[in-house]
């Protein structure tokens, strides 16, 4: 009984460290996937457009600490910034999801590993 | 006027008032069934809008085009596509005021839509407090509850 107790212990715990993640975490893995990421690059890339008719901070405004709301819709966007929202970029296969849908609103494709990378880097030092 | 006769005045009175209220008493109740990735997916940018909203062939249009969706990428993994969908569908509206099928698959440019919302000026929709059509709440402001009543509206004055 107590053996079984104990795997199933382990077992949840193993699974719980698997799916939550720090902002470092997925910082590493997307520095993992191309080279150190540059947070001056990465508050740049957030704050100006790419060619497109929105920069990520239309939405998410600079700095992202606090409630902003959608440029088109006026609905409230929780902030960007770790600092202000301990759940953002715990999640990877969030984060990944809405890199994917933002980052084809603003430059009109999928941005780069170094990229995303570099926004996060600057997002970490947020306050 | 006997007394008689004030009775049945207040009595019609009573009752063109009541019919005028049911009138106008848009009730969109949300569904309690709604599945997390609704909110999850579709509210983070806008208003989680009740499906009674839009008819099953206007929710299936918007559904299979979600990559562009109204100038945004808003795509979603093939299982939670199947699950908002069926959801939306079995939801739909079945009153055939409601049941055109929406031009460019908006809401906004519905009949019924239009027609109600024809005394509103051009420039108090692009008042700050509203921003867009698409911003149910900012008047209605029980919208969420699926509350669009006449009497239930505060028009933002910035």
């Amino acid at each position: 009984m107590l053996p079984k107790f104990i795997t199933t212990s382990l077992l949840m715990g193993f699974t719980l460290s698997v799916s939550a993640i720090t902002p470092q975490d997925l910082l590493k893995s997307y520095e993992a996937q191309s080279s150190k990421a540059s947070s001056n690059r990465g508050e740049q890339f957030f704050n100006v457009k790419h060619g497109k008719e929105w920069s990520c901070s239309s939405c998410h405004e600079n700095p992202p600490n606090h409630d902003t709301k959608h440029i088109v819709t006026g609905k409230v966007i929780m902030p960007l910034a770790p600092s202000a929202n301990p759940t953002r970029f715990t999640d990877e296969a969030k984060a990944e999801k809405w890199f994917k849908r933002n980052c084809n609103d603003v430059l009109g494709r999928e941005c780069t590993a170094q990229e995303k990378a570099d926004v996060l880097s600057w997002l970490m030092t947020v306050k | 006027m006997t007394p008689m006769k004030i009775k049945y005045t207040l009595y019609v009175a009573a009752t063109l008032l009541l019919a005028s209220a049911s009138a106008f008493a848009a009730k969109m109740a949300m569904p309690t069934d709604a599945p997390a990735s609704y909110d999850a997916e579709c509210a983070s940018c806008h208003m989680a809008y009740p499906p009674a909203l839009l008819s099953e062939q206007s929710w299936k249009n918007v559904m299979s085009g979600l990559s562009k969706h109204f100038g945004t990428d808003a795509s979603v993994d093939a299982k939670t596509q199947a699950e908002i969908t069926g959801w939306l569908m079995k939801n739909a509206t079945s009153r055939q005021k409601y049941s055109e099928t929406a031009p460019d698959n908006r809401i906004t440019k519905t009949t019924w839509f239009i027609r109600k919302h024809d005394e509103v000026r051009s420039d108090v929709w692009r008042r700050a407090g509203i921003k867009s059509a698409s911003n149910c709440g900012a008047c209605h402001i029980d919208a969420a509850k699926g509350n669009f009543s006449e009497n239930n509206i505060q028009i933002p004055a910035k």
